[in-house]
């Protein structure tokens, strides 16, 4: 067996910031497997809830950990092998002990994940924070067997739907373009495939997520409403092991292992749907032309340099495209790279940096010598943020460094075919620079409070080369001329704005198991998407703030009651929050974003209001696991210009929101999940009546924006999983039975008010089929009903 | 085309329906709805004059015939009197007067204790030379049939908002797809090169007739808006909907008035294709 290398160890190190006193008893043991008695090497060994300080087996399988104040538990854990939890009492301290490891007949990965301390919840500065293990996340019943990361995060309170199926993640008020979505420290654009259906992340190829809605550390920011930090996952350093899965509508496979040599690892992945593959049979040679797929291809190398520097390269790359009759294609793709080096500079000082480049594009090309064109854009973000962390006792951390961020947002270009009639388009650029300097320390004031206080000052520009647009009187709006108009070079400044941004948070431990918490943030967001509908599309305009458009600025002030029950088996919160949004956009009516030079003219400019109380029970261990939580939240935007003047609901404003999560593992073959969730309807626009206009008959509104709903919406979703574990060690398959919408409730998509014609809702006009009755009437369109999926995952 | 559209959705189609339900709506008093046109065309010109009704009502719209109705020439102080014809459901100028090019008017409607008003200008029109039929074969977004393109030549720097209508067979194609509304987006050599109508697919013998208008920026954004709402799903990727944004405004009273003044220039072609 090889050595697993120490760097386990350093990484621990790395992040641990709640050091806790320790005494000099040391204890001193042997972990060993239970059979053969050989001894495992690198086997994690720490004290429960402090899984950064602890050690990892050596060769023999020996190991020496400090000892806190006895008795208290050891943990022993090690990829493959059941957790071994120990109680060591003082007179353990004189003897060398011996831990037997049992092989598990299914080894999850949740083990390696969970590096969080089972009263972290109320002992940390955490407020509106999920850390949720992938394999939580793997075990909730998927959209067509699809596990997805993000629409499991919907099932968190505080995070809304735009509606049915959608990834778009709507989190405590804040709207969908306002959530930092990262991998490995690099910006993801569009984090979704298919027009928001999927998100770009297998969930094979990850590590781990960490998900701020309410109190953001001053080392993030950039969005206001969230942060959600993938990271991927980091190869082992032992042997190359494998993992995938053959879906209903794709397949995927992940290969981790060492890279060189014992002090390096890679972790490949990639997915691919197959829709394509079943339109290739079809008899029409149409829709044998057709395609419509994505792909993801992602890849982590990481190499260790003594016991002191870690180096790892990330990438991603994950691609949409729908092709028809090869004459037509619309395509879409993420590029994502990282650079992370972390360094221990002393005992007490670390320095983490990361570099990246993301980039975003999209290209809708039509081959048709009359009529065809090609449109195509590409919008980018490099950075690069440095951390130093200084730990000067065990009672205070601080932080602090720089991030400085190059958003590039290339012309909008579209050029016709030689024959076509009309001419070519492409905007200016439109380009962003922000540094930012952020500090923060974290110190324990006395035994029950906690504080932490944190600074991040934003410095943007905008920046050339570009151009601005002088209107009279300095209005952009439709109607205003344009009298003067200046170009900028490469890097000059066209616009300056700053902003401080303070994150605040303080922790009372009322008991050992019970603690009260509040935090205040503000956060400023200097790019955004030009967008009025609720859901995202691949052509959506990113727009960085400018002359004309000032950044967003948000404040969240939050507080919490945090319980854990049964030696922390049941988690119990109560969080509460109210969040102001200053410059909030929205397009004007009839607006037109997608080809204009002046997209300032088009937008609207407003604040809002939002607040909730969040109620969650989670039980984390046993065979039964989930959690319930219900969510109380209103938001309200006021945008002159919109709904009269006066305050409306967005679409996802949805009062109520219950969910249930259930895991149970009736026996090491047997689990099953079930999810419950019940929303209040979105807030939507019907008319009050209809009149004629050009011929046509048209629905009337009112003047207030949002102002009824849909039905709640409800549904449950099931799984079962079997697995084999009788089929030896090598190859593990199991296979996964999910139906979604088990109870086949017909939750609305759209509601359409129309003619129903000869009393068919679908009727074409264009059929040459004679009208014989026209009455007004409302089409409901919902999806996905009664939808089963089975997948067949395996391991080896 | 259908089938293309089929291709696209058609993995949703799998798993996705649609049926008819019944929503209780929420109902309002009655409204104004105006709807008038001023052209240099005699033939186009008229006021019509309606109010709304509940959603679900299927009765016709109730017209408004006692309304007192003129236009305004605002360059000469003109003022052209309407008058309500039973025969036509609507309010047409006295000896069938038209529109001069340059001038700005004033639209006047009075209707019990409401005063109405909206101006525009009646802008030069575009030279339209030509127009020529092809028949082309099936592709991708297009059937197969005769396709017209119009010649002609836009000479203006701004102002540049058209709406094209196609009359077929002296009927007026008026589906959601049948609106042609174009501006100076895509450059104004549109007509220059040939503006092939290719959402329009005609049969041999078909009579067609091809009325241009210039708009003022308003009347096209009301147009516009209206189009979009006739495209507008209610699902997550459409906006969410709003009454088009009207150029009339209630100068006295308090009924908030539907609808647009149209002051447009009209040039029209004429041809039947009739391929040897």
């Amino acid at each position: 067996m090889k050595v697993l290398p120490v760097y386990f160890s350093f990484l621990f190190i790395c992040y641990s910031y709640t050091l806790q006193a320790q005494q000099a008893n040391l204890i001193q043991g042997k972990v060993v497997e239970i059979q053969s008695e050989e001894p495992l090497p690198g086997a994690n060994v720490y004290w429960e809830g402090k899984r950064q300080q602890g050690v990892v087996t050596d060769i023999d399988g020996n190991f020496t950990i400090k000892a806190p104040e006895l008795p208290a538990k050891l943990v022993i854990s090690f990829i493959g092998f059941e957790i071994s939890i120990r109680s060591i009492s003082p007179k353990d301290t004189e003897k060398i002990l011996k831990f037997y490891l049992k092989p598990e007949a299914f080894s999850l990965e949740e083990v390696i994940i969970s590096g969080r301390a089972a009263d972290q919840n109320i002992k940390s500065l955490e407020m509106g924070k999920s850390v949720i293990p992938i394999e939580t996340i793997r075990n909730i019943p998927a959209l067509f067997g699809e596990v997805d990361l993000l629409r499991s995060l919907q099932l968190l309170p505080g995070v809304q739907t735009a509606g049915e199926g959608t990834t778009g993640l709507f989190v405590r008020g804040g709207s969908a373009d306002q959530n930092l979505v990262q991998i490995d420290g690099a910006p993801v654009y569009n984090p979704s495939h298919f027009f928001g259906f999927f998100s770009v992340f297998n969930p094979d190829a990850l590590e781990g997520l960490e998900f701020y809605k309410g109190n953001i550390p001053a080392n993030l920011g950039g969005r206001i409403s969230s942060v959600i930090d993938v990271s991927l996952k980091e190869g082992n350093y032992q042997k190359i092991k494998g993992e995938g899965g053959i879906g209903t509508i794709s397949s995927r496979l992940t290969l981790d292992g060492p890279l060189l040599s014992d002090q390096s690892s890679f972790t490949v992945s990639a997915r691919r749907t197959y829709a394509d593959v079943f339109l290739r049979l079809s008899n029409d040679e149409n829709l044998r032309n057709n395609s419509l797929y994505f792909y993801d291809l992602s890849g982590k190398f990481t190499f260790r340099f003594g016991n002191k520097d870690k180096l790892s390269v990330s990438t991603y790359f994950g691609s949409d495209f729908l092709g028809l009759s090869r004459q037509f294609g619309f395509g879409w793709d993420n590029w994502v790279n990282a650079l992370n080096w972390t360094r221990t500079i002393n005992e007490k000082t670390y320095f983490d940096l990361n570099a990246y480049y993301t980039r975003y594009r999209y290209a809708v090309n039509f081959d048709d010598p009359d009529i065809g064109f090609v449109w195509d854009n590409v919008l980018s973000e490099s950075g690069v943020k440095g951390e130093w962390t200084y730990l000067p006792d065990n009672k205070t951390s601080m932080s602090w460094g720089f991030h400085s961020q190059l958003y590039q947002f290339s012309p909008i270009a579209l050029s016709p075919s030689p024959r076509s009639n009309i001419e070519p388009i492409s905007t200016n650029p439109r380009n962003g620079l922000q540094n930012n300097l952020f500090f923060s320390a974290v110190a324990d004031i006395n035994s029950r409070l906690r504080a932490e206080g944190g600074l991040r000052w934003g410095l943007y520009n905008q920046i050339g080369r570009g151009k601005v647009f002088i209107y009279e009187d300095d209005i952009p709006s439709p109607e205003s001329n344009i009298i003067d108009s200046l170009s900028f070079n490469r890097f000059e400044n066209i616009q300056f704005y700053q902003g401080l941004e303070p994150r605040i948070s303080f922790r009372y431990l009322i008991r050992e198991d019970f603690s009260f918490k509040a935090a205040y943030n503000r956060t400023f967001q200097y790019v955004q998407v030009a967008s009025n509908s609720s859901a995202g599309l691949p052509i959506d305009r990113w727009v960085p703030a400018g002359i004309y458009i000032p950044p967003i600025r948000g404040d969240q002030y939050s507080v919490g009651l945090f319980k854990n029950l049964k030696d922390n088996t049941w988690e119990l919160s109560l969080e509460g929050y109210y969040k102001d949004f200053r410059n909030l956009i929205d397009l004007r009516q009839g607006a037109s974003v997608l080809f204009t030079d002046n997209v300032e003219t088009e937008l609207l400019t407003g604040d809002g209001y939002a607040y909730g109380l969040e109620f969650l029970l989670r039980k984390n261990v046993g065979k039964t696991t989930g959690w319930l939580s219900y969510t109380y939240s209103r938001v309200w935007w006021e945008i002159e210009g919109i709904s009269g003047d006066n305050k409306f609901n967005p679409r996802f404003d949805r009062p109520h929101d219950v969910t249930l999560v259930l895991n149970h593992e009736f026996s090491k073959r047997w689990s099953a999940n079930m999810t419950f969730v019940y929303t209040t309807g979105q807030a939507v626009t019907f008319p009050i009546g209809s009149y004629e206009m050009d011929n046509q008959r048209l629905p009337l509104y009112g003047e207030q924006r949002n102002g009824d709903r849909f039905p709640d919406y409800h549904r449950m979703d099931a799984s079962v999983t079997w697995r084999n574990v009788d089929k030896g060690r090598k190859w593990r398959g199991s296979w996964n039975l999910s139906i979604y919408n088990l109870y086949g409730r017909k939750n609305p998509f759209s509601y359409q008010f129309t003619d129903i014609i000869n009393d068919q809702i679908n009727f074409d006009p264009g059929s040459g089929q004679e009208i014989i009755s026209r009455r007004p009437g409302v089409a409901m369109t919902y999806l996905f009903t009664f939808l089963p999926a089975l997948t067949y995952n395996f391991e080896f | 085309m259908k089938r293309y559209l089929y291709t696209v959705f058609g993995f949703f189609l799998l798993a996705s329906c649609q049926e008819e339900v019944f929503l209780e709506l929420n109902t309002v008093e009655p409204r104004p709805v105006i709807e008038a046109f001023w052209t240099d065309a005699g033939i186009y010109n008229f006021v019509r004059l309606s109010t709304s009704k509940d959603f679900y009502n299927t009765e016709p719209n109730e017209v408004i015939d006692d309304a007192s109705v003129f236009i305004t020439n605002e360059n000469n102080g003109d003022i052209i009197s309407f008058r309500f014809s039973q025969q036509a459901g609507r309010y047409l100028p006295l000896n069938n007067v038209a529109g001069k090019i340059g001038d700005t008017y004033r639209l006047h409607v009075e209707w019990k204790d409401n005063v109405y008003e909206s101006s525009g200008v009646l802008l030069d029109a575009p030279v339209l030379d030509s127009i020529v039929y092809n028949f082309r074969d099936e592709r991708i977004f297009r059937d197969p049939g005769y396709y017209l393109t119009l010649y002609g030549d836009i000479l203006f720097e701004d102002n540049n908002f058209y709406r094209l209508r196609v009359v077929k067979n002296d009927t007026l194609l008026n589906n959601r797809n049948d609106y042609l509304l174009f501006d100076d987006s895509f450059g104004t050599s549109i007509l220059n090169r040939g503006f092939e109508l290719s959402g329009f697919p005609f049969k041999a013998n078909d009579r067609v007739r091809l009325e241009l208008f210039r708009l003022n920026r308003d009347t096209f954004d009301y147009i516009n808006q209206v189009v979009g709402l006739l495209f507008n799903d209610g699902g997550l990727f459409s906006p969410p909907p709003q009454n088009p944004e009207s150029n009339i405004k209630l100068k006295s009273g308090k009924n908030e008035p539907l609808g647009y003044f149209k002051v447009s220039p009209v040039r029209t072609v004429d041809i039947v294709v009739a391929p040897e």
